[in-house]
């Protein structure tokens, strides 16, 4: 099997298990400068097969496939994108308000804020601009990365965020992170942890046979 | 050294499983946690930083001096928060496990930056009373680690402001329940605030976000 085609289905196992994920979730990677392995929309991914990740040219897909296409398309730096429904996030996305840096791990992850966007693609592009991820209004979530372990994990530490978002309307409101603080947590970590650590990641998913490197992990524990 | 090798394998076994043990009973969210164990005044054994518990062995456990963390051996490069388990373990001869993580119903509280009270007499009998909120501080920070130590005074538990909670035991065991009790404590709490909020008898999650959708737009409907 393809080796991009085993990350993809990698990672939808950990994403399901993880249950981070509800019925039209998709996940992508970036092949190339032109194309992408994408699962196949309407496919749900605890039931993704080999045969139901497919490579497709960004510039030719159909519409279903567009938020991946035009993202990649936009945005060079990006290599692998989380559509996702995850349960904490639909709340958020359904008043249509952003989250502010609940959490050190979400600063770090995600970024000092998570935006709603509109759900229409340029909307959603121009949200995520100086960004990796944004919420779409009435949907659920989009997550990036320079690989897809790094768009995984935003999803999880996402929903992590979006939980306490949501369980603060109740307990009293989020004292939030300032955005000094958060801003800086953020540097540090696209820096210093994480730099190496995804160019070895990179490789992994391209098939490449690299040492692990497991010092550079450190920043991401705290 | 003033610990037997007998002793050390033991706890080094003891480390290896909380990191498993923290793993499995879902203890872990997002981010990994970490854990200490006392090996003797000035030495105890933590969890390396940022890898796999599963994939670890006992003999990955470095040990550190608590006096100064920065100095550590015998194994692989410790958590980059062994300067807070020092700080509890230095501060507190009674303390000889403890464990920092990031549950989700303890992040819960921590972000709200709430003082979580007495929720049960297994609750009074473990943590020793109310779970404060330490300072915020950035990772690795003093006011961080000072924040912590000064919170847990007289407590086997606090939060960290926007982080996660730490707990400390007189073994590893202890610290497990105390860490399951707080879980366990946070989820009533935030059950109770619902059923409060609502007016409702019954809590679920839904109940929890059509709260949260209502409070967030109703304003903006109310401008119009």
């Amino acid at each position: 099997m393809n080796a991009t085609v085993q990350t993809i289905l990698e990672y939808a196992q950990r994403l399901v298990n993880e249950k981070v994920v509800g019925d039209s979730d998709m996940i992508s990677i970036r092949a190339e400068l032109n194309f992408m392995y994408i699962t196949k929309a309407g496919v749900k991914l605890c039931d993704l097969t080999e045969d139901d990740v497919i490579k497709m040219n960004i510039f030719k897909v159909e519409k279903e496939y567009k938020y991946h296409s035009e993202i990649y398309k936009s945005r060079e730096d990006i290599n692998a994108i989380c559509q996702c429904y995850p349960k904490w996030v639909m709340p958020i996305a359904k008043a249509g308000v952003t989250i502010p840096a609940v959490l050190d791990d979400m600063a770090q992850i995600v970024g000092p804020t998570c935006k709603t966007s509109a759900d229409d693609i340029v909307s959603i592009v121009k949200t995520l601009k100086g960004r990796n991820s944004c919420l779409v209004k009435d949907k659920g979530c989009i997550t990036s990365g320079r690989t897809l372990d790094e768009a995984y994990t935003c999803v999880l530490v996402l929903d992590k965020a979006a939980h306490c978002f949501v369980a603060s309307s109740v307990i009293g409101e989020n004292k939030i992170i300032n955005g000094i603080e958060a801003r800086l947590m953020r540097f540090i970590y696209k820096t210093k942890y994480s730099k190496k650590n995804q160019e070895n990641l990179s490789a992994k998913e391209e098939g490449e046979i690299v040492s692990e490197d497991t010092s550079v992990k450190e920043e991401s524990e705290v | 050294m003033a610990w037997d090798k007998e002793t050390e394998l033991r706890l080094r076994q003891v480390i290896k499983d909380s990191g498993v043990a923290l793993l499995n009973e879902n203890l872990v969210q997002g981010t990994w946690g970490n854990t200490a164990v006392r090996l003797d005044e000035d030495h105890m054994l933590v969890t390396p930083t940022g890898l796999d518990y599963i994939a670890l062995t006992p003999e990955d456990m470095p040990v550190v001096q608590i006096s100064d963390p920065s100095i550590w051996s015998d194994g692989k490069k410790p958590t980059s928060e062994r300067k807070i388990h020092a700080a509890i373990m230095q501060a507190r001869s009674d303390i000889n496990a403890t464990i920092h993580s990031h549950p989700i119903y303890c992040s819960i509280l921590a972000s709200a930056r709430i003082e979580l009270p007495v929720m049960s007499d297994e609750m009074q009998k473990l943590v020793g009373g109310t779970c404060r909120v330490g300072a915020y501080g950035l990772p690795g920070t003093k006011k961080l680690k000072n924040g912590t130590v000064e919170a847990m005074q007289g407590r086997n538990a606090c939060f960290m402001a926007n982080h996660g909670v730490f707990c400390a035991g007189k073994d590893m065991d202890e610290a497990f329940e105390i860490i399951r009790i707080m879980e366990k404590s946070c989820y009533q709490y935030i059950q109770e605030c619902t059923l409060k909020a609502t007016g409702q008898q019954t809590y679920s999650d839904e109940l929890l976000f059509d709260y949260f959708v209502v409070q967030k737009t109703a304003p903006k409907a109310k401008k119009k």
